[in-house]
């Protein structure tokens, strides 16, 4: 599992979470390390079970080498006991990377939201270099002895001020991993032990709760128990019998070593080994997913409804399943009967024809596709699944190519998405298993081709038409060519009428002045030419 | 230099610390099993009670103490606080008054004995701020010190005033008038008024004499481990 401490986004939190984020958080925690107060939000956020990692990370720290603080009103602060004087740059201090905010000369916007009530000025005590004072004296003062963990009764007895205010101090940079916060104690993966323990002891800080815990942890996972025959520790099997309150181990069982009056029927096994704790049969795991299912995260009844596991175990199994198990959100088999789409009979019935051979193990594996908003999608997956790989990959093949022989004259679209719909229910199928995706690969192929074939088609369409466009234009322009030709032409019809016009006058002119022909004809001459 | 007259006429205050912050000393000695938990330490009475059982529980656990203790840690302070707060609806008398605060306490490997005066009148005045710069002036090194001297100023402040409050509370009653508020005091209070009198009378100085020099002196001692044990072991029996 990951790191237990997470800051929420410093706007915590979150803590905080934080502050993780937050921080918790924002963080606003009574005491968020104890989860209770309200002061102050969590910075941190109680680890919560993602996927597991092969190894955990830790939460990254930067490592700051300890600053002398300037000097400041408080009074010297050299403790009593005999310490060696502390060099400024011997000794290195972790701190959190949500806490890296810190700085001793200045005060930080977190820092103003979470003890507003040094910033308010409605106290006249309260002022920001009063707080200045208490934060820096108590980080100093665990910084003389980061390894030790400090409590805040030695911190008040310290300060000078109200008990109340120094509290509330002391518990932000706790929460926020400036005091008291050792990575050692970090960088070992947090058990579901020492969480438990975090959660309900109200220690102080990560360093607290896995010491704490050591003890606890072993007390809880192993229940020794005891054979009431012979004495010894049982290993494997026990065999308890209630009607008398006993319990044997095999050995005892088998010799008979039991008080005379108790049957041998009366025993029940009782396994207890560690082999059989870690093996989930395929029952239990299904008892687990629909309880889950039912009671989300109330592990108490789903441990419960699982009988035989804690709820440990329970969460545990829970998240050790494959990924698939978060989308558990399929309808009951026995509807699946009644909602057919005749389209796609053909994969239904394969499916059913195939169901009775399907292997227990394919029921627990769920397909992501469970979407509630498309019910029909969601059985057929649950149906693939249901079914093998094999037979759900011969099924899509059908269907495919059922598809394909649809007539051509349905549009682009329809088949785009009827070769999306199988790509999906293919994609279903292929969660399952590596074989079926080739099928689905060759559909999509195929719905590939006959789309470039149409567009080519409207193209060739397309382009006989602009031919036959231009073709047009050129007429017109001939036509165009020719209109100017016969204008011409008839201006010219126009010029040799008038000249007609101007021929036939001199005629005239020529025919009524006969006798004065010579200056006539001479002026005509010269009309005329 | 005449008295200043007018002070005496003033109008009663309502109970408060006389300090810049209302603060409440609380002492607790608590003896369970043999085991006994002494301390000492500022609250602030407008924190909510729930802060109470909150501590108490916190101080237990850092000490590692029998849980029994949560119990009595929390009613003792409660019962302090009540009565801080019993006093609080009433009047206080705030008349010229110069108190001697007298310091006698031993934190850990150090004793101090101090003694000076201190103005009941100024409202402002901070024993935190006075103790961070008695330890820093002195060169105290236990970091302990200053709380503890704040506190002990403080629990001398508080009873100053509680007493104040029950006479005024006396006078008004006995006596009424103006007359009554001046000199009532003046025989109750400790004879600080008197004292004031006498010093800034028209006769003498501002500047201590000579002779009352070791008086107001702060002595601090660092004590060896066996001298802590002895006082530790005297202490004890004076309990008991």
């Amino acid at each position: 599992m990951a790191e237990a401490k997470t800051m929420a986004a410093i706007s915590p939190p979150k803590e905080p979470l934080g502050p993780s984020d937050e921080t918790p958080s924002k963080p606003p925690l009574s005491s968020q390390t104890h989860f209770t107060t309200a002061a102050t939000t969590p910075p941190v956020k109680p680890e919560t079970p993602t996927t597991p990692t092969p190894t955990p990370t830790p939460t990254p720290t930067i490592t700051i080498s300890r600053e002398t603080p300037p000097a400041t009103t408080t009074i010297s602060s050299k403790p009593p006991n005999p310490l060696p004087p502390t060099s400024s740059d011997a000794d290195v201090v972790h701190v959190p990377s949500y806490s890296r905010w810190f700085s001793w000369q200045k005060i930080h916007d977190c820092e103003v939201r979470f003890l507003p009530e040094f910033f308010d000025s409605l106290s006249r005590s309260k002022n920001p270099g009063v707080y200045m004072y208490y934060r820096n004296s108590i980080v100093k003062q665990f910084r003389e002895n980061p390894l030790r963990k400090l409590t805040f009764t030695d911190a008040r007895k310290t300060l000078v001020g109200d008990v109340g205010s120094i509290r509330r101090v002391f518990d932000f940079l706790e929460a926020w991993g400036l005091v008291n916060y050792s990575p050692s104690a970090h960088n070992k993966p947090l058990r579901w032990d020492d969480k438990e323990t975090k959660s309900e002891s109200k220690s102080g800080g990560g360093s607290g709760a896995p010491l704490d815990s050591s003890a606890a942890g072993p007390n809880r996972e192993s229940s020794k128990v005891v054979c009431s025959g012979c004495k010894l520790v049982c290993s494997i099997a026990c065999f308890a019998c209630d009607k008398y309150d006993l319990t044997l181990c095999a050995r005892c069982y088998v010799r008979g070593n039991y008080r005379v009056g108790v049957n041998s029927s009366d025993f029940r096994r009782v396994e207890i080994s560690e082999d059989m704790k870690a093996d989930w049969s395929e029952k239990e795991t299904l008892h687990l997913l629909e309880a889950v299912m039912h009671y989300g995260d109330d592990w108490k009844r789903v441990a419960k409804h699982v009988g035989g596991r804690s709820e440990k175990e329970c969460v545990n199994q829970f998240i050790k399943l494959p990924f698939g198990e978060e989308y558990l959100k399929y309808p009951d088999s026995g509807d699946v009967d009644n909602k057919y789409n005749p389209v796609k009979d053909q994969v239904a019935e394969c499916a059913l024809e195939s169901s009775g051979a399907s292997c227990n193990s394919k029921r627990m594996r769920l397909t992501p596709l469970a979407d509630a908003s498309n019910p029909i999608m969601a059985q057929a997956a649950f149906l693939s699944t249901l079914a093998g790989v094999d037979i759900a990959e011969a099924a899509a093949r059908a269907a495919v190519r059922s598809l394909s022989q649809v007539d051509h004259g349905a549009s682009r679209e329809h088949l785009g998405t009827l070769a999306r719909n199988t790509e999906l229910r293919e994609a279903d199928v292929a969660s399952n298993g590596d074989a079926a995706r080739n099928a689905s690969e060759g559909a999509y192929v195929e719905a590939n081709s006959q789309l470039r074939k149409e567009e080519l088609d409207v193209e060739r369409v397309v382009s006989g038409i602009t031919l036959q466009m231009k073709e047009i234009q050129d007429k017109l322009v001939h036509f165009e060519e020719l209109d100017l030709q016969m204008e011409k032409e008839w201006q010219q019809l126009e010029q040799m009428k008038n000249m007609l016009f101007v021929d036939q006058l001199t005629l005239l002119f020529h025919r009524s002045s006969a006798p004065k022909t010579d200056e006539r004809m001479e002026q005509k001459n010269i009309r005329t030419d | 230099m005449k008295p200043p007259a007018s002070t005496f006429s003033k109008a009663p205050v309502k109970f408060r610390m006389p300090t810049a912050d209302n603060l409440v000393p609380i002492r607790l000695d608590i003896e369970i099993d043999g085991q006994r938990f002494k301390d000492a330490f500022t609250w602030n009475p407008s924190d909510p009670d729930s802060e109470v059982a909150v501590f108490a529980k916190r101080t237990v656990k850092d000490l590692k103490l029998p849980p029994a203790f949560i119990t009595q840690i929390a009613s003792s302070i409660q019962s302090q606080l009540a009565e801080f707060r019993s006093f609080e609806g009433q009047d206080m008398y705030t008349g010229e008054k110069i108190v001697p605060i007298k310091l006698d306490l031993r934190v850990n490997h150090t004793l101090i004995k101090d003694q000076f005066l201190w103005d009941l009148n100024n409202f402002e005045s901070d024993p935190e701020e006075f103790a961070r710069t008695f330890c820093r002036d002195l060169g105290i090194e236990d970091p302990e010190v200053g709380p503890a001297v704040a506190f002990a100023i403080r629990e001398q402040l508080f009873e100053v005033a509680t007493q104040s409050v029950a006479s005024a509370r006396e006078s008004r009653l006995s006596k009424k008038g103006r007359r009554g508020f001046e000199y009532v005091p003046a025989s109750k209070a400790g004879g600080a008024v008197l004292d004031l009198v006498k010093l800034f009378g028209h006769k003498s100085s501002v500047v201590r004499k000579r002779k009352e020099w070791e008086v107001y002196e702060p002595i601090v001692d660092h004590l060896s481990n066996e001298e802590v044990d002895a006082l530790e072991a005297r202490e004890e029996r004076n309990f008991r």
